[in-house]
């Protein structure tokens, strides 16, 4: 136990003497923070679009009044055949309204409007035809040109984010992506320098076990990494106002864990690869691809195909994030999390058996 | 006059370069595995389709007309009936543990009411924490139950407007269409700064460079026999990318494929700029891989290759008219996807010009700077 602490106030001294390292342990998570908190939306605000009245009736102009009075999309001028609007990015989406609009929509007969939306953008195109229909069935019942009677009224209610606000959905999954990459970077290019320098092998001369020393090492990057899940949840908090949605005991001891799971798959990899280079390179191809992409931060889970979504079963940030979406916004507390703690407790314990094993192989005497 | 070329100083650089580059292993699979391993799983895992939403239903009413309200929402797979209770507060549970998105509960009055010629509420309960996801089901909700309006509950009605929404560029709304294009420009952005400053920096680190200064060859040569090489072996890149793009995501390739290769070109370039830039900047390779990645993160994140540029905040959007990549990446989608050439990229190609040049130029000349 002695040695295993002394080796990691030894560590934790080589990594504050170590400026850049430093300045980047610090830097990065918080631009990080920033950059996917702010700018990771994914539903549209203003979208540009044509409308081409061909029937300049106060019908038609009212409609379009009503296009534009949700705040969601902005008019464009154009002229010319509405398709150049969009090959041009001029405008996502283009309405045409036919001639004998208010003529035939009066004279009970029913009139088609023709709607071109810019497909290339998937999940806008959905939200933007939503929209429109949305709207043009609102308009129907302001104007009473459908009967209100024999309907079906559906009442929804959204729980948890009735404002639908994306930050709250965005930010706790960018703390599951932080805490993961950052403190297994760090931890891996700790390990690999050590093979690098040569320096690991007075460890070997030492009487240090794999176990020892690997402990040792996840001891001092725990420490750095809990340091920045202050810092971020701190700034995160503050900026993004996030709160506390019901009982934290959960993120309180996830969190830890979790960073002990991100620390021991950075010494695994640090312990597997050559050079540092590599061993940033590992981090950033598997810890930063499967955090971002396996884990539901931007879609649902359920949306991952067949065999990618056997991987994603153990990407821990995908457990993670299922705590800290609980922890701010959904609130259900240990009984909508405890399989998660479990899950990241036991891939923490997978990863940490086999950086040991990588490390013995490596003639540590166990 | 060719004879001389192959002859000349410069030649006996760029073959010294390639040779360098061929036989360090671990630089060919850095150009190969990471690159196609992104392709794969950014095109599949990204996925904003929304279809198969878990759907719990509690039906007091339990007559045709709600079993065919029911039947509606499923009809398209948008919705899945994944329980079925009488307990309310069991559908509210799962609600709210997220094992369900949409709960529905139908009043035991539902068909009285409709027989009656009164309206009929019926209530929908969303687990919000997706808000996306949220938002376009709630849309899909509507526009089902308004459905079901017309057709089965007065069939004969007329439908004043009707809007017929046609999708331009791509009609099934295939999402990896989307990310595949965002894709091949974040792979050329990080393969072609890292490789790029570390076949510079190596040279630094192990005092070859040095070696290289007291061969009678110019600064110039030396800098220009390292961007060729890169260049050619990224451009090998792009192709990779896209045949992987055509072959396995089936996007299509609708514009001028002379185009999209001059195009990729010039954003090699900006690649190869960022690269050699940092190079200079930094000291070892660890400080270089450590900085690739501090600029790489924004520039990838606010390109949008992945979250469209158009739903981020303004001051987001404003900034990213700096980043090259954006512009590489419309440039992409417009060729692949809507088919159109300059007349509409004009723009995007100028400021990917701007860029390539300025950025090429300035990091060769510290570069020779540092030579001399």
């Amino acid at each position: 136990m002695k040695r295993i602490l002394s080796q990691a106030v030894k560590e934790l001294a080589q990594f504050r003497r170590d400026r850049l390292t430093l300045a980047l342990a610090l830097l990065l998570p918080l631009m990080t923070l920033l950059i996917f908190g702010f700018a990771i939306r994914l539903e549209a605000k203003d979208i540009p679009i044509v409308i081409q009245d061909f029937d300049n009736s106060q019908l038609s102009r009212l409609y379009t009044e009503k296009l534009f009075a949700t705040n969601q999309f902005t008019p464009v001028n154009w002229q010319s055949a509405p398709e150049t609007a969009l090959d041009y990015n001029f405008a996502k989406a283009a309405v045409m309204i036919p001639p004998d609009f208010s003529q035939r929509v009066t004279g009970n007969q029913s009139s088609e409007v023709q709607v071109i939306v810019d497909g290339t953008d998937v999940n806008n195109a959905r939200v933007i035809k939503n929209s429109i229909k949305a709207t043009t069935q609102a308009f129907l019942q302001d104007q009473k040109l459908i009967p209100e009677n024999r309907l079906v009224v559906p009442e929804t209610r959204l729980w948890f984010n009735p404002g639908r606000e994306e930050s709250l959905y965005i930010v706790p999954g960018v703390y599951a992506v932080v805490l993961w990459i950052f403190p297994s970077l760090l931890a891996a290019i700790a390990m690999v320098r050590e093979k690098e320098r040569g320096t690991i092998l007075q460890v070997y001369a030492s009487d240090l076990t794999a176990g020892e020393l690997i402990l040792g090492k996840a001891l001092a990057y725990l420490v750095v990494g809990l340091g920045m899940a202050i810092v971020i949840m701190g700034i995160g908090a503050l900026i993004f106002r996030l709160r506390f949605a019901g009982d934290p005991m959960p993120l309180l001891i996830g969190t830890p864990l979790y960073l002990w799971a991100s620390v021991m798959f950075g010494i695994m990899l640090g312990a597997r690869t050559a050079s540092q280079n590599a061993a940033v390179q590992g981090v950033a191809l598997v810890g930063f691809l499967t955090a971002l992409l396996l884990s539901g931060f931007i879609y649902p889970l359920s949306n991952i195909p067949f065999p990618l979504s056997l991987v994603s079963n153990v990407v821990p940030a995908r457990y993670f994030i299922g705590i800290t979406r609980d922890a701010y916004v959904r609130g259900i507390g240990w009984s909508g999390v405890w399989f998660n703690l479990l899950m990241i407790f036991g891939l923490g314990l997978i990863l940490f058996n086999v950086a040991r094993k990588a490390l013995s192989r490596m003639q540590l005497g166990d | 006059m060719l004879r001389q070329f192959f002859a000349s100083r410069f030649w006996a650089l760029v073959r010294k370069e390639v040779n360098q580059i061929v036989r360090n292993k671990q630089l060919l699979i850095m150009l190969i595995v990471p690159p196609t391993l992104q392709l794969l799983i950014y095109g599949f895992a990204l996925n904003p389709d929304v279809h198969h939403l878990k759907l719990g239903v509690v039906d007091y009413a339990q007559t045709a007309d709600s079993r065919e309200l029911v039947a509606a929402l499923t009809e398209n797979r948008i919705f899945d009936v994944e329980m079925v209770t009488f307990d309310e507060s069991v559908l509210a549970r799962q609600v709210e543990t997220g094992k369900l998105t949409v709960g529905m509960v139908i009043p035991p009055k539902f068909s009285r009411d409709l027989a009656g010629d009164r309206p009929s509420p019926i209530q929908f309960f969303i687990d919000g924490v997706d808000a996306n996801t949220a938002g376009i089901a709630s849309g899909y909700i509507r526009q089902i139950v308004q459905q079901f309006n017309q057709q089965y509950l007065s069939p004969n009605m007329r439908v004043p407007i009707s809007t017929q929404v046609i999708f331009l560029y791509n009609q099934g709304l295939t999402s990896s269409w989307f990310f595949v294009p965002g894709v091949m420009g974040l792979v050329l952005t990080l393969i072609g700064s890292i490789v790029s400053s570390i076949t510079v920096i190596r040279e630094k680190d192990t005092g070859t460079l040095e070696q290289l200064l007291m061969t009678p060859s110019e600064a110039w040569e030396i800098s220009l026999s390292k961007v060729v090489p890169l260049f050619v072996l990224l451009m090998g890149d792009v192709l990779l990318a896209l045949t992987i793009g055509r072959l396995i995501f089936n996007v299509p390739f609708r514009g001028n494929f002379l185009l999209f290769m001059v195009l990729s070109g010039l954003y090699v370039f900006v690649g190869i700029g960022v690269g050699i830039m940092l190079a200079t900047l930094c000291q070892s390779q660890q400080q270089v891989v450590l900085t690739t990645f501090f600029i790489n993160l924004p520039m990838v994140q606010l390109s949008g290759a992945i979250a469209p540029i158009e739903t981020m905040p303004k001051f987001f959007q404003y900034l990213s008219i700096v980043n090259p990549l954006r512009h590489y990446i419309a440039i992409v989608r417009g060729i692949l996807l809507k088919g159109v050439g300059l007349e509409a990229l004009w723009l995007h190609v100028l400021a990917l010009a701007v860029f390539a040049i300025g950025l090429l130029a300035i990091s060769t000349n510290r570069f020779r700077n540092q030579l001399n």
